[in-house]
């Protein structure tokens, strides 16, 4: 087999921050039908770019017919690599046959002067993708599918070894999409063109090509045949989501059947039905409802002051709040409300607040509900926060050995924890 | 063939108004002289003929001569940033040419200023310089890297024409006395023309036009998408950027002589393109010509209209032009230039 191009050590960044292209080897050989997939973002079509040399490599090289693609002069790459882009709009009126013809530009003088030869390819590339009817036509009077085939009629007049094309079908039906992948394997297999497809469908690039490429996050994660590469467990990591890989019984090609969630499977966070109740004060809950907001938990405080720096954030983020006036102290009526929260909560978070004769009621409250979650952060010693005179400690003690309490010493941990119990609470498992 | 046929109908008519008109020109002005009288002293200027001679000779013929100049020129650019920028509605002007000629002028006047540089007087002296300096800034505000991304080049023109309007009204308020001049000269006119404006002015224009003609048919590709433009074998940013360069030179030669006559540089290569298609190398020649007809037309109705006051023919170009964009607008079927 020979090699037609050859990438090496390619890295690719837009700017100095934001790598696209993390090191990618490949070797495209000769006559090969070859489809680059992977998900949104992760650099297929820059990879492109830079095959196309569109964009030049940060370090690496890539080699068309063992030469450094970027130093090769423009008309002469022209000559030999055709790109058909993803976007396919002109918005001058040129007719089909004149666009085909700009194929020809590589081989032609200084002003356009057409030979006989260039005619030829055009009309050979005019009848490959079938559309001799439409030359006199404006290109914009064409459908999606029929100006696509016009694109690569211009490509092929470049009378190119290898053909890129970027998402050719992204924006057609699928009688256009297989119209488009039956002309390409004929291409490459009566005409011997070699291929290199970027592609989303899984599906269309595991019928026709010979060999897929998955790219993830810059790099490449899988790469060889349809079969090798398009598995269930390779999918499931590089899209996360979960896929059945079936096998079309007529072609023998694997096939990718997602499997659609079940509406009662929601995770309980998207449904905002997992209720947590924060117990807090002196900006000591901000990060947290900060969290529980960006995760769609249901929040609700309680008992705080209004003013307070956690009140003026729950109020913003649109959470319940228990509340009293400033500098008032808890009253049985609070309570009475804020128990109802608690009850209606799956969880209680109690977050490192210091505890004054003020608003150590709330952690009172909570030495009655011994079966209920209670998750208690604690980064700093409880002695430390408390100004009752050790009658906060000796509450916080005894709320530790509840059956349903937790203490955690880090928030991170505790996020995890609320994490999970929130999943698990849906009803996917 | 069909298209064959229409392409060179089209030439032949553009000709014959190229002919026509300079008849007219020639003849129709202030005082009309017969066009007998007119042949004839173009050939001689004895006895009677001597006074014709010099209304013809020294008056009139650079003054046609430069109209046709000013005109082509203007619509060669239009055609060319168009193309280049990919959008229609782009005049000449846009990139800011206009708006740093008007404002060199306008110091130059108000300030009463005096110089003189290579055959070169000191209003189109400022006007040129004006031009260029302006676009030159425009250019290096909207470059990224090597690259120019035509949007951007675009918008900085816009926004630094803002500017420079906005300095140049201030400078008028300051020279209320000389507001008169400053406003004929801002309507574009061609009063006054000698030859010496047209050999002045003529070396510059010819090496803007350089490029123009050079790259003509690669302009055709760059109407792809640069991206394709690109993937044809084009060295998209070197083309782009030299006949930006010829389009300003052209352009900012003409308004050294002219002031800014608006219309033609967007108006005439819309006329042509409907005329004749998108293809270049046939679109440039007819814009140019076209161009030039207009404005040899627009201008002797300026000198004629109202004698023996002149009008300030980019008054009358944009009250011609005008209607006729509206009418092309409404008639415009697809959504395709």
């Amino acid at each position: 087999m020979i090699k037609m191009l050859e990438i090496d050590k390619l890295k690719f960044s837009y700017d100095d921050k934001n790598t696209i292209i993390d090191e990618i080897n490949l070797a495209i050989n000769q006559q090969e039908f070859t489809a680059i997939i992977g998900p949104n973002g992760s650099g297929k079509s820059t990879l492109l770019k830079n095959i196309s040399n569109l964009f030049t490599p940060d370090s690496g090289a890539i080699y068309l017919d063992s030469k450094n693609l970027n130093r090769i002069p423009p008309r002469e790459l022209a000559q030999k690599m055709s790109v058909v882009p993803q976007d396919t709009n002109i918005s001058f009126n040129f007719t089909v046959y004149d666009i085909v013809m700009m194929g020809r530009h590589p081989y032609q003088g200084r002003w356009g002067r057409v030979q006989d030869r260039d005619r030829e390819k055009v009309e050979e590339a005019l009848a490959l993708t079938d559309t001799r009817q439409f030359r006199d036509r404006d290109l914009n009077s064409l459908s999606g599918g029929e100006r696509q085939r016009v694109i690569i009629a211009r490509a092929l007049a470049q009378d190119p070894e290898i053909l890129l094309l970027d998402e050719p079908t992204s924006s057609l039906d699928i009688n256009y999409q297989r119209e488009i992948f039956d002309l390409l394997s004929y291409l490459n297999q009566e005409k011997n063109l070699t291929i290199l497809v970027v592609s989303h469908d899984l599906n269309l690039s595991s019928q026709y090509c010979s060999r897929l490429i998955l790219i993830d996050r810059g790099r490449i994660f899988a790469g060889g045949s349809p079969e090798e590469v398009l598995t269930e467990e390779n999918i499931g990591q590089v899209y996360q989501t979960e896929v059945k890989v079936r096998q079309n019984y007529l072609t023998g090609r694997p096939y990718v059947v997602l499997m659609p969630g079940r509406a009662e499977c929601v995770p309980a966070r998207l449904q905002q039905d997992f209720k947590i109740h924060l117990i807090s004060g002196g900006g000591t809950g901000q990060e947290l409802l900060q969290q529980f907001y960006e995760r769609n938990y249901h929040i609700s405080c309680g008992v705080l002051n209004q003013g307070d720096s956690d009140w003026e954030l729950a109020r913003r983020l649109g959470c319940e709040i228990v509340d009293i006036a400033p500098f008032s102290y808890i009253e049985e009526s609070d309570l009475q409300r804020n128990r109802e929260k608690i009850e209606q909560a799956d969880l209680v978070v109690v977050s490192e607040l210091p505890f004054g004769h003020g608003n150590l009621k709330n952690l009172e409250q909570l030495s009655g509900f011994s079966d209920k979650q209670i998750f208690l952060l604690q980064e700093r010693n409880i002695a430390e926060r408390d100004y009752t005179g050790g009658q906060a400690e000796k509450l916080w003690q005894q709320q530790l050995d509840l059956h349903g309490t937790r203490v955690f010493t880090g928030q991170q941990q505790m996020m995890e924890q609320i994490d999970e119990m929130a999943d698990r609470a849906g009803d996917c498992s | 063939m069909q298209i064959k046929h229409k392409y060179l109908i089209v030439i032949l008519c553009t000709l014959a108004a190229v002919i026509i008109s300079f008849i007219i020109a020639l003849v129709h002005s202030s005082t009309d002289i017969p066009l007998r009288t007119v042949i004839q002293a173009l050939f001689s200027a004895e006895g009677d003929l001597a006074r014709y001679a010099i209304i013809i000779r020294r008056i009139r013929l650079p003054r046609i001569a430069l109209s046709f100049l000013v005109g082509s020129g203007l619509a060669l650019a239009g055609v060319v940033f168009q193309g280049v920028i990919r959008n229609p509605m782009v005049d000449p002007y846009i990139v800011g040419i206009s708006a740093g000629a008007g404002t060199a002028v306008t110091f130059a006047i108000v300030y009463n200023l005096s110089f003189s540089f290579f055959y070169f007087s000191t209003i189109p002296l400022f006007a040129f310089v004006g031009a260029l300096l302006t676009v030159m800034l425009v250019y290096n505000l909207a470059r990224v890297g090597s690259k120019i991304p035509v949007m951007t080049f675009l918008l900085a023109g816009v926004a630094t024409a803002f500017m420079l309007d906005a300095v140049r009204s201030f400078v008028m308020v300051l020279g209320t006395q000389d507001l008169q001049r400053v406003v004929f000269w801002l309507m574009g006119s061609l009063s006054g023309t000698s030859w010496s404006d047209i050999t002045m002015i003529l070396p510059y224009y010819l090496l803007g036009l350089l490029p123009i003609i050079f790259f003509a048919n690669d302009l055709n590709l760059i109407l792809m998408g640069e991206e394709s433009a690109h993937h044809l074998g084009l060295n998209v940013e070197k083309v782009k950027k030299l006949l930006i360069a010829g389009a300003t030179l052209v352009t900012a030669a003409v308004v050294a002589v002219s002031g800014s006559i608006g219309f033609i540089g967007l108006v005439v290569p819309h006329i042509a393109r409907l005329l004749i298609g998108p293809d270049h190398r046939k679109l440039l020649p007819l814009a140019a010509v076209l161009g030039g007809v207009f404005l040899m037309l627009s201008d002797m109705l300026a000198r004629s209209l109202l004698p023996p006051m002149e009008i300030p023919v980019g008054i009358i170009t944009a009250l011609v032009g005008g209607p006729y964009f509206i009418y092309l607008l409404r008639r415009r079927k697809s959504e395709s230039w």
